[in-house]
């Protein structure tokens, strides 16, 4: 357990080095770069925010060529994929990608010139079925939509807001302006509260008789076709068709790059790499000749990167320690066996300033408590076996933040295991079950230690008790971190006492009878040992009022600090108390598989019995496991977090992040 | 009429409240984280493991409303074989499912809420899922501490013989 001390790194080297440089830094990953402090006017930083927007730029265009090809040809095993991580190639397979560069970008250019074309193409085909639909009332009008007049007659084709028949539009036309001759009509379609009509009259009579229909709301179409329209139908069809034989040609060019992915998967790593290269650049302090990089360095790992640096590249390292105050990056160094709670604390916040690295403490807590909440070996068996497999098959190439996780899955399934064996869960009560529903024998695998379904009020006191356990490892942390920096009153004011006051207090609680009844405990301490507890306490108590309020400077503000310290106590209540959903979430687990099993049971012995049962059991352990593994993860962390850090732990430190390859399918490795 | 006919169908009333109410409570923020997540997955589909976790917080009340309503069920041998239930029992294994029922109701919906709020949190800032699924887990205390109290009153009603 510990945070890593860091050093600051200042390299000066050659600018014709400086490409080499740059990338040993950059597959090395070892140094977080800052901004160099300078003063001369002789080091100047260099603009190179085109060269990152062009590198961005085709790294977005291989992207998009490879969604391109992936979206017509989608590969196989996504999920598992994932697990798979980033593949990784030699230094001489890079160069020798690299040296291709040009001609995979020219395919994902056309790639992307293609796919904007299918886009076009099918906006296209959107535009001219509008047009079709539109026309579709129209087909029985076998001239042109656009016909006006003719010598002697006026024409109008258009459409009504309202459906008529012949006979009504007529008398519709009369109602509006009776003067006039009745006009030739014929209905072309009536259909959805409009109706698309052609009328023809005299044209002396051309303008009243355009009055009146206008009085009707008659309007003209919006895109007459100059054709009739059957025929323009046929034009825009065939367009249609054009348009489609386009797509299905530019998709099969598309798909005839299926073989191209991995290239384009490596150009947009190339590009990424490029633009975090360029980001590192522009923020080194450069002269004519040479040029200075600053940053931070895990120390342990510096001195190797100094000679490697000063050896082969003619640079020259300075090495130094961080003042005090400075804003250090942090990283963390953990065993097999703590390392894998370390994403638990990151999604807290990384230790800031003088805190110390939680995770070995927290991680043995946090195994034991998951373990409670799923607590059944069956189910504790599944998730050792599943990320045991997982971890086993993709161990080469897994993302080393997805393999602490599903090892702190693995660490967590075997403290299941055990809790369930504790507890005597073995999918629930499935073995009982299944013997009396189907064999009609009683088997029963005894818990080793108790059934906390007949018995809730043992493992309440228990989780108690592993609550105040963890509690009071949580106050440790804290005086070990006041001790580190000898801060030795801070450490008996802020912990020593809280000690005594708490320890004293449940000392003295277990000697009353009315406390060891409600608990149902077996035991009470004789009288004068409680005594004893009541006198530490108080001794604590006395020295959290005297102490609480030390930075205040006057008698009153101190006393009134005092006693709202020792008010604290309350929320030492409220956080044992906390622990009591360590109970709750086992017995959910236990009493949900019970329930599922008695369900399966219902369909009796038999093979059709037994084939319901299969098929319950399945689904019922599979939802169960879901959600109470869920739960049991939600809250293992909810007591990490609010209980077991709110003793000691404030956190606030900046994780290292060093320039490095972050690439999203390949990385490259280095010859040792 | 002996009054003590009354305790079953009084207890089976305690039970159907207990996973009645909280299962409300529990549809109901499910379904709100669910909107809620599914905005976000429109935006990005990327994040939908951890919105779903986000989505799921407010269940687990449905899920303690269950546990309570299979214990009573099981003590008084609705489940097995019939038990004696005196009216007196019957009115406790009611308040026993009331609690869970109640407390379920309302903290799913108020979980719900930050549970939401923690799904557009997870929007913005996607590093932040460890604080995002804290919120919610504050509230789902609530729950359980009426889980427990409702737990030892179901679990214990069996024995005090009034």
């Amino acid at each position: 357990m510990a945070v890593l001390p860091m050093q600051h790194i200042r390299i000066y080297a050659l600018k014709e080095n400086r490409k080499a440089i740059l990338e040993l830094l950059q597959r090395r990953g070892a140094v977080e770069i800052t901004d160099p402090k300078i003063s001369s006017s002789l080091f100047q930083k260099m603009d190179t925010s085109t060269a990152q927007s062009t590198f961005e730029k085709s790294a977005a265009t291989a992207q998009q060529a490879l969604e391109a090809v992936l979206a017509l040809a989608p590969e196989k095993g996504g999920l598992l994929k994932m697990l798979e991580g980033r593949r990784s190639l030699s230094l001489e397979d890079y160069e020798n990608r690299v040296k291709e560069r040009e001609e995979i970008s020219k395919i994902a250019s056309r790639i992307v010139l293609l796919q904007k074309e299918i886009g076009d193409q099918k906006a296209e085909i959107v535009r001219l079925q509008t047009q079709i639909e539109a026309l579709t009332p129209w087909y029985a009008l076998d001239i042109s939509m656009r016909v006006k007049e003719t010598k002697n007659a006026r024409v109008f084709i258009g459409i009504f807001p309202q459906e008529y028949t012949e006979a009504g539009l007529k008398e519709a036309i009369a109602k509006a302006d009776s003067s006039l001759s009745v006009p030739v009509c014929e209905i072309v379609s009536s259909l959805n509260q409009q109706t698309c009509t052609f009328l023809m009259c005299k044209k002396s009579e051309g303008e009243a008789m355009e009055t009146a229909i206008r009085s009707l709301g008659f309007s003209y179409p919006q895109n007459p076709s100059k054709v009739p329209p059957k025929k323009r139908q046929e034009i825009l069809q065939e367009r249609v068709e054009k348009a489609e034989a386009i797509i299905r040609k530019d998709e099969e060019e598309i798909l005839s790059y299926q073989d191209q992915t991995d290239r384009l998967r490596f150009l947009a790593d190339y590009y990424t790499m490029r633009t975090d290269k360029y980001a590192v650049l522009g923020r080194l302090a450069q002269s004519p000749h040479t040029f200075l990089v600053t940053g931070y360095v895990v120390k342990e790992e510096a001195p190797a990167l100094q000679k490697e640096l000063e050896e082969n590249y003619q640079a020259f390292v300075e090495l130094s320690d961080p003042g005090k105050k400075e804003d250090v990056p942090v990283k963390l160094k953990n065993n097999g066996f703590s390392s894998p709670v370390e994403p638990v604390l990151e999604g807290y916040s990384m230790p800031g300033r003088g805190e110390v690295d939680p995770c070995s403490v927290m991680a043995i807590f946090y195994y034991v408590l998951f373990g409670m909440m799923l607590s059944d070996a069956g189910y504790g068996l599944i998730m050792v076996l599943g990320c045991g497999w997982v971890l086993h098959k993709y161990r080469r190439s897994m993302e080393s933040g997805l393999r602490k996780t599903l090892t702190m899955f693995l660490y967590s399934g075997i403290s299941t295991t055990f809790w369930g064996v504790m507890f005597g869960g073995y999918f629930g009560n499935a073995i009982p079950m299944i013997a009396q529903t189907f064999f009609h024998t009683n088997v029963a695998i005894a818990p080793l230690w108790f059934d906390p379904v007949s018995d809730p009020m043992r493992l309440l006191v228990f989780s108690l008790l592993l609550g105040v356990i963890h509690l009071f490892a949580g106050l440790g942390m804290q005086f070990y971190q006041l001790a580190k920096q000898h801060k030795w009153a801070d450490a008996i004011y802020d912990v020593v006492f809280w000690y005594l006051l708490v320890g004293g207090l449940i000392v003295y609680m277990l000697s009353t009878p009315l406390v060891t009844g409600m608990l149902a405990l077996t035991f009470l301490l004789p009288e004068n040992v409680g005594l004893v507890g009541a006198v530490l306490a108080g001794i604590g108590a006395v020295g959290i009022i005297a102490t609480s309020g030390r930075s205040s400077r006057s008698f009153g503000k101190r006393l009134l600090k005092g006693l709202y310290g020792l008010y604290g106590i309350s929320s030492w209540l409220s956080d044992v108390l906390s622990y009591s959903r360590l109970l709750a979430l086992g017995l959910a687990t236990g009493v949900i598989a019970n329930v599922f099993n008695q369900m399966g049971a219902m369909a009796g012995d038999g093979i059709i019995g037994a084939i319901f049962f299969a098929v319950v059991f399945v689904i019922g352990h599979v939802l169960n496991i879901a959600i109470n593994l869920l739960g049991a993860y939600v809250h293992t962390n909810r007591l990490q977090y609010v209980e077991f850090f709110g003793k000691f732990y404030e956190g606030g430190g900046r994780k290292f992040s060093p320039f490095s390859i972050k690439t999203k399918f390949f990385t490259i490795k280095e010859e040792q | 009429m002996d009054i003590n006919v009354l305790g079953m169908p009084l207890a089976v009333l305690g039970a159907a409240l207990a996973a009645l109410l909280a299962g409300i409570g529990s549809a109901i923020g499910v379904g709100m984280g669910g909107q809620a997540a599914a905005g976000v997955v429109t935006e990005d589909p990327g994040k939908f493991g951890k919105v779903l976790i986000l989505q799921l917080l407010p269940g687990t009340q449905g899920i303690y409303g269950l546990l309570i309503a299979f214990m009573t069920l099981s003590n008084i041998g609705v489940l097995g074989t019939p038990k004696e239930v005196t009216f007196a029992q019957g009115l406790m294994y009611l308040f026993a499912g009331i609690l869970m029922g109640v407390a379920g109701l309302i903290s799913a919906k108020w979980q719900a809420r930050a549970s939401v709020s923690g799904i557009s949190l997870l929007a913005k800032r996607p590093d932040q899922f460890g604080k995002a699924m804290i919120f919610p887990a504050m509230v789902e205390t609530y729950a359980v501490l009426a889980l427990l109290v409702s737990l030892l009153c179901v679990a214990n009603i069996g024995n005090i013989a009034i």
